[in-house]
């Protein structure tokens, strides 16, 4: 069939269309991704926005636009039926052939690149500034907060001593769900110059036992604020049998992180410059 | 004809049948009796192939291996003791079921005639599942009635193997439906009942097959085996058989020891 | 004659013939399904398309409709719609091939070990693809989760069948006992699995596991689409089979049916259909068992009118869940698998309250 063909012309010749990344005229911009989002208000053009993903909730004035759905679950008619023209994605977006059939829909796709380091964080900026066409305002950005992540790097250059330090996720009935390699938490304790424990053991999320937890010693323990929680918390985990018997239950040495601190965007230098001093301030008393 | 020669059959390591020769003619009830776990079940079970047997079945001179369901379906009906149905089925189409065997196809007056035969006009629409045990065993019974109606079919005799068939009747119904297998059988159709009942077994059956532990102990006319010998000995308990004049038939009642009764 | 107002209270035939019910039933559902067909591709979330101008502009007429609109009609909205019905009607006709041969109203594909396996070979797929040589996963692509549920839900069964084969002959019983532990095993084992997922492919595996359309496309409908229908081609040829099992399995051989013949072709219809289909969309509960459940009541349990009526009312509950799915909070969309639940489960409730009696065989 003619419409057919047409389509498969498109899929051929869309990738080179799409080489230059920049689209400067693009009015109706879906971004998919938190840290694709705070970037684009942080760059000014959020007037270009008309939707978000579930995921795009800083800053709040995102969450008022309509939103296309969870990240990994975009629905394509959801998107096409805001009628975008750029749209602008972590690369762990999906599942892919929606992604192929907005691509089909002549509508460009950018990616920026997921992972939990520094250079992720300003490269992204600077992928997202090209792509709404401002690149010197993006330029700007990135400098500014690999500034502020040098700086920091300064300062952790100067400590004597790492400190061993543990995240958890949950604690459901006392088992924890502690974070291992090549998550969000991993590289932003590394990104505060401090060590986690469990590097080198695991990756992602898992229950470890409470004897790995003894034996792998935290100094401090790390968890997220949720909805509702309150300093008891500190107590109720650093009370459980296998962290009592930490430096960190004696230390007294807590530290209760925003959920947001670990979306490796904008905010990451900030997050990072608190959670050093965090860790590092609460070891003086 | 049928004959069943040197059947046996073993369940779970359990020797069930061994070594039972079985005959049955067409135009003849042939009755199968005997205690409770003496086989008898059993028996018409290999016969219609429904458990695992040695020894050959034969049915009008064909081996019952050698036929495809569709062809022994149509020229024999198994009624069994119980059938509990899957779903809510009407009883007119339970009855219907039995023309699914191709045979009858296409005969829609059939189920109805079958129904108004085993006395149950008039049930059509209601749901088997809310009918009395007697009820549903007549209901099958029409059922493999529209199944084989004709007794004979081409010359040929069609068969009705009947598994205990009134043994859940009140006493009027245990006569229309035995009637009713003497009648097919008259009609020149061959009929092998499974009964509980000795008194009926004499009262309707050509031949009668006794079985004991798995094995034939008595087989011909029903005044040859329905004998006091063969009863007690089968049963374990005293019978006492007679014929009583005003019915013309064997009459048979069993006697507990302690029975104050009838002391010939 | 007793009154039976408890006993029939939808299913009231003096006469016991249900076949002119079944029958304006069938009507009603022909012409449920093509409204049904029509809302699907003529609503959804961008509900400013062109849907007619689309669907000419397909056959090379000239409408002036824009790119978008075509995409969105031909190959997002038709794709999914035609996925609708083929995997609604064979998620139906299963259920009911599936009660049939199980003498079970509440039999479902889980009893045959499709669901499970084709959940392993899904979480395997998921989360160990990137194991695979590089050039098997650059081939297989897309298609490796859809490839390994069927392949999943396929080994279950045959090895189920074997199990419960010997002699030529199927129990029933020993496969639905080894499918309990079928279940079991693959249950563990996916759990294994699923304790070396990253985060990113537990949430794959959470929404797979709750079934979706939305995934739906040409690709994919023209690969399991033939089997799916199949089967349901097939499947009125053992409607008659079906109703003689209903008396059991020596009754239905005395009435002239070859039984272990009728159980191989449901038991291999159902796993192929139910992979191809659970391959495509996921997990969708509670189809084939409210579905069947439900026209039961209405028009009795007759395979030769329940199994079309069955493949009709199946499509069309899905297509209208899936219209659920994607309207309700759109641009966004909730997996079918929670609206089929939502919408299925208190109505099956209610269903089994108001005919308490006729549940119980």
């Amino acid at each position: 069939m003619i419409r057919r063909l047409f389509i498969a012309l498109c899929a051929v010749l869309l990738p080179f269309g799409a080489a230059a990344e920049s689209y400067p005229a693009a009015r109706r911009i879906v971004s998919v991704g938190g840290a694709v989002t705070e970037t684009v208000y942080l760059l000014g053009q959020q007037h270009r926005l008309i939707a978000r993903d579930t995921t795009s909730v800083f800053p709040p004035e995102a969450q008022a636009l309509p939103d296309v759905g969870y990240m990994r679950r975009l629905s394509a008619e959801g998107v096409l039926s805001v009628d975008p023209d750029l749209i602008i994605a972590r690369d762990t977006s999906g599942p892919v052939e929606v992604i192929d059939l907005l691509r089909e829909a002549s509508i460009p796709v950018v990616f920026t690149h997921d992972s939990f380091s520094a250079e992720a964080v300003v490269d992204n900026i600077r992928v997202v500034g090209r792509a709404l066409g401002t690149p010197e305002r993006a330029e700007e950005l990135a400098r500014g907060i690999e500034a502020d992540l040098a700086a920091l790097q300064r300062d952790i250059g100067q400590l004597s001593e790492r400190k061993r330090v543990m995240f958890v996720l949950s604690a459901e009935n006392g088992k924890l769900n502690v974070a291992g390699d090549d998550t969000g938490a991993d590289g932003m304790i590394r990104l505060a110059g401090a060590v986690n424990v469990m590097a080198g053991q695991y990756s992602g999320y898992k229950t470890v036992t409470d004897e790995a937890i003894i034996k792998s010693a935290p100094e401090v323990v790390i968890m997220m604020t949720g909805r509702g929680e309150h300093d008891g918390r500190k107590d109720e985990i650093l009370s459980l049998p296998a962290v009592a018997l930490t430096p960190a239950a004696q230390d007294g040495g807590f530290v209760l992180l925003d959920g947001s601190a670990l979306g490796f965007g904008p905010r990451t230098a900030e997050a990072a410059r608190d959670l050093h001093a965090r860790i590092y301030g609460q070891s003086e008393h | 004809m049928l004959n069943a020669g040197d059947i046996n059959v073993k369940l779970g390591g359990t020797t069930i049948l061994q070594g039972v020769d079985f005959h049955a003619r067409p135009g003849e009830l042939t009755s199968i009796v005997g205690p409770n776990g003496s086989g008898k079940t059993t028996l018409l079970r290999a016969m219609t192939g429904e458990v695992p047997f040695t020894g050959e079945v034969e049915l009008n001179d064909r081996n019952i291996r050698s036929m495809k369901p569709h062809e022994l379906a149509a020229i024999r009906g198994v009624l069994p003791q119980a059938t509990a149905l899957a779903f809510p089925f009407t009883v007119i189409e339970v009855v219907r079921l039995g023309l699914e065997a191709g045979i009858s196809a296409g005969r829609e007056t059939l189920p109805a005639m079958a129904l108004e035969r085993v006395g149950l006009a008039g049930y059509e629409g209601r749901f088997y599942q809310d009918l009395s045990g007697g009820e549903k065993q007549r209901v099958q019974l029409a059922r493999v009635l529209a199944q084989i109606w004709e007794p004979v079919l081409d010359g040929a005799p069609r068969w009705l193997f009947l598994d205990e068939p009134v043994s859940a009747l009140d006493i009027g119904h245990q006569l229309t439906v035995m009637q009713l297998a003497r009648d097919y059988a008259d009609a020149g159709g061959g009929v092998v009942a499974v009964m509980h009942d000795l008194n009926l077994t004499a009262m309707f059956s050509d031949r009668v097959t006794l079985m004991t532990g798995g094995q034939v102990a008595a087989s011909g006319s029903a005044e040859a085996v329905l004998r006091d010998d063969h009863l007690s000995r089968a049963y374990g308990v005293s019978v006492h058989t007679s014929v009583p004049p005003p019915l013309g038939g064997i009459y048979i009642l069993p006697q507990a020891a302690t029975s104050p009764g009838l002391k010939s | 004659m007793v009154a039976l107002p408890q006993t029939s209270p939808i299913a009231e035939a003096p006469s016991g013939d249900r076949q002119g019910r079944a029958r304006q039933i069938r009507a009603l559902l022909l012409l449920g399904l093509g409204l049904a067909a029509l809302l699907s591709l003529g609503w959804g979330a961008a509900d400013d398309t062109r849907v007619i101008g689309a669907i000419l502009s397909g056959f090379g007429l000239e409408t002036g409709v824009p790119v978008r609109d075509t995409i969105i009609v031909w190959d997002i909205r038709m794709p999914r719609m035609l996925t609708g019905v083929v995997v609604g009607a064979s998620l139906a006709v299963s259920g009911v091939l599936l009660q049939g041969l199980f003498r079970n109203p509440l039999a479902d594909p889980g009893l045959v070990g499709v669901s499970a396996g084709a959940g392993f070979g899904a979480v395997m797929a998921i989360v160990l693809g990137g194991l695979l040589p590089l050039a098997l996963q650059a081939r297989l692509g897309l298609s490796l989760v859809p490839v390994a549920a069927f392949l999943g839900g396929w080994a279950s069964t045959l090895v189920l069948y074997r199990i419960a084969t010997r002699h030529g002959r199927t129990s029933v019983a020993t496969m639905l006992l080894a499918g309990i532990a079928l279940a079991a095993l693959t249950g563990a084992l996916t759990g294994l699995v699923v304790y070396y997922a990253t985060d990113d492919q537990l949430r794959d595996l959470t929404f797979w596991g709750m079934g979706s359309l939305a995934g739906a496309s040409w690709s994919k409908l023209l690969a399991a689409g033939p089997i799916m229908v199949l089967a349901l081609l097939a499947s009125p040829f053992l409607a008659r089979g079906l109703n003689g099992l209903a008396l059991g399995e020596a009754a239905a051989m005395h009435l002239g049916f070859d039984v272990q013949r009728v159980k191989n072709f449901a038991i291999l219809s159902v796993a192929a259909s139910v992979g191809a289909a659970v391959a495509i969309t996921g997990g969708i509960g509670f189809v084939g068992i409210v579905v069947p459940h439900l026209l039961r009541l209405i028009q009795g349990p007759d395979h030769r009118s329940l199994l079309p009526n069955a493949a009709l009312l199946g499509a069309i509950v899905l297509l209208l869940a899936d219209l659920v799915s994607r309207v309700v909070i759109a641009p966004a969309e909730l997996p079918i698998g929670i609206v089929t639940a939502m919408l299925g489960g208190p109505f099956f409730l209610w269903i089994l309250l108001r005919n308490r009696n006729l549940v119980e065989v």
